[in-house]
């Protein structure tokens, strides 16, 4: 197969750049492994608090929108098809008919993945992880338990779990998991707050918004004498930032999870107590997902600050290697509507280099993920901005000494 | 391609005994609407295994699907009179 662009991921990223690119006469094809596209669009359901009229976000219905429009401007979309192999311009896929796509230039839109959060037990029955859980509940609309215990809490698990309670699912509770080698700062109560609490302004209540604005103001002791109560609840579901999982029981599916209270400071007290529960949800944070573009040699950095390894890029998208471009979660982990405006900048990116629009056309793209990231509802990392910098910077010492378009 | 709002229920079997989803739902989700989570058994430990990550990474969902062995069932799409077993 013959194409203009081929892009893979037709998650909100790779679906806007499908569309700007077909609007401007290029003949695109998105490629997704899952059986429909929208990506992770198609879990999320949530009041989108910074919408004016505070209406809801409707991953599926914008994904649907999105298809429709990208097929009614002639893009192909593939689903079901994973590309494994990425060598100068050409793409290599999993596909009965077509094998090899050819194409001028490639956007890679592959999103993020969940990182494991293995504590002992994981493997039962009824250990879901949390997009499994968001999926499940919000896409399909069946119940995946009767109680429900979330393990790890962040701004995904809080929202998933605020959704289940109002499918009617009972959630018992969120805990932290113990520490381990694996868990690192999500073991520490001190630390996992603090980290909610500098995304606060994606607030799923009112407690979080207040607290927010404190940490804003570098009220640190306030946060540490918060712990002091180990309580606090959202719609109604308890968040105990001082008990934290230890174990996963159960004979054939799980019945119930090993809890231990933890210090402020993350220390385990060796007193155990037993929680009922049938189904437990594992919230381990996320990952951009940077296989592609290691196959296809682009060079990769670790900026912790935008959710580690991603391809280093220019803020116009493009990698370190000629004709592939990248847009939304590959390149930090953001909401789906940050994901949007960086698939129409790298849809601009690419056609600016094609002489198809223009360097104002093009700056103004870039314009609009700024401001698509301050109307996000929902924010991940705290120090995404400064990775954003940090992601400039090394591209500027990159590209210096070849000399900076 | 695909397009799908209007729902239909049809109806398949896992291990042999009949029971009810909605076409083009993955199988996980429909074997979930029927309260069976326990996807296959382990071959190492004989412990039961289900769905983990819900999108094709994992291969915890892995059954057999009309004959076919080693099929995802969350990303395998349900069809009429679909036979599922587990592996
Ligand atoms: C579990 C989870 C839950 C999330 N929940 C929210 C939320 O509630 N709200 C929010 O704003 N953001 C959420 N996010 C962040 C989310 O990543 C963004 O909202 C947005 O979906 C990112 O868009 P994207 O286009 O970059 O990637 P995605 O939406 O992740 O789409 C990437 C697509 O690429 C496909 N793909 C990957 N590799 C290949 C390959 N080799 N071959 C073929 N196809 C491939 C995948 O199947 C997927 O469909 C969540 C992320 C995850 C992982
Ligand atoms: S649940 Fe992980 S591959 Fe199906």
């Amino acid at each position: 197969m013959k194409v203009d662009v081929a892009i893979v991921g037709a998650g909100p990223a790779g679906l806007i750049a499908s569309i700007e690119l077909a609007k401007n006469g290029m003949k695109v094809v998105v490629i997704d492994e899952y059986y429909r596209s929208g990506g992770r669009l198609l879990g999320q359901l949530y009041e989108d608090t910074k919408s004016e009229k505070k209406r809801m976000w409707d991953g599926k219905e914008i994904a649907n929108h999105l298809m429709d429009e990208a097929l009614s401007l002639g893009v192909q979309i593939l689903c079901k098809t994973t590309v494994w192999k990425i060598e100068s311009n050409c793409l290599f896929i999993s596909n009965s008919e077509i094998k090899e796509i050819h194409s001028k230039a490639i956007i890679l839109a592959t999103g993020a993945i969940e990182k494991a959060l293995p504590i002992p037990g994981w493997q039962k029955v009824g250990v879901i992880a949390v997009g499994a859980a968001q999926t499940f509940t919000n896409l399909h609309r069946v119940k995946i338990g009767n109680r429900v215990l979330f393990v790890g809490i962040d701004p995904l698990s809080i929202s998933v779990a605020m959704e289940m309670k109002k499918a009617g699912i009972h959630v018992v509770g969120m805990m932290l998991p113990a520490p381990s080698l694996m868990t690192g700062e999500k073991s520490n109560p001190q630390d996992v707050l603090e980290q909610l609490l500098m995304v606060a302004h994606m607030a799923p209540n009112y407690f979080f918004r207040i607290a927010g604005k404190l940490v804003k103001g570098k009220i640190k002791k306030l946060i540490v004498n918060l712990l002091k109560f180990n309580l606090i609840q959202i719609m109604g579901i308890p968040l105990y930032f001082r008990k934290a999982v230890t174990q996963i029981n159960g004979q054939r599916e799980v019945e119930s999870v090993s809890v231990s209270n933890l210090s402020t400071n993350g220390e385990l007290s060796r007193i155990e107590t037993k929680l009922e529960v049938d189904t437990v949800c594992l919230s381990g944070g996320l990952l951009p997902l940077v296989d592609l573009t290691q196959v296809a040699n682009c060079i990769l950095v670790d900026i912790p600050e935008l959710g580690g390894i991603v391809p280093l890029h220019n803020k116009y998208l493009k990698t370190s290697v000629e004709g592939i471009y990248v847009a939304g979660n590959i390149t930090g982990i953001e909401g789906a509507k940050v994901a949007m405006a960086q698939g129409k900048l790298a849809a601009f990116s690419l056609l600016y280099d094609f002489k198809i629009v223009s360097e104002q056309q093009l700056q103004m793209a870039f314009n609009e993920v700024d401001i698509a990231r301050k109307s996000s509802p929902i924010s991940f990392l705290p120090n995404i901005k400064i990775g954003r910098k940090i992601m400039e910077e090394k591209w500027k010492a990159y590209s210096i000494p070849i000399g900076e378009k | 391609m695909e397009n799908q709002n209007h729902e239909k229920e049809i109806s398949f079997t896992f291990n042999g005994k009949r029971i009810k989803g909605i076409e083009g739902q993955p199988i996980a989700a429909a074997l979930m609407a029927n309260g069976i989570r326990a996807i296959r058994t382990c071959t190492v430990t004989g412990e039961p295994r289900g769905i983990y990550c819900g999108i094709g990474h994992c291969y915890e969902c892995r059954a057999t699907v009309n004959q076919k062995r080693n099929i995802r069932t969350c990303l395998k799409c349900l069809e009429e009179n679909m036979d599922i077993k587990s592996e």
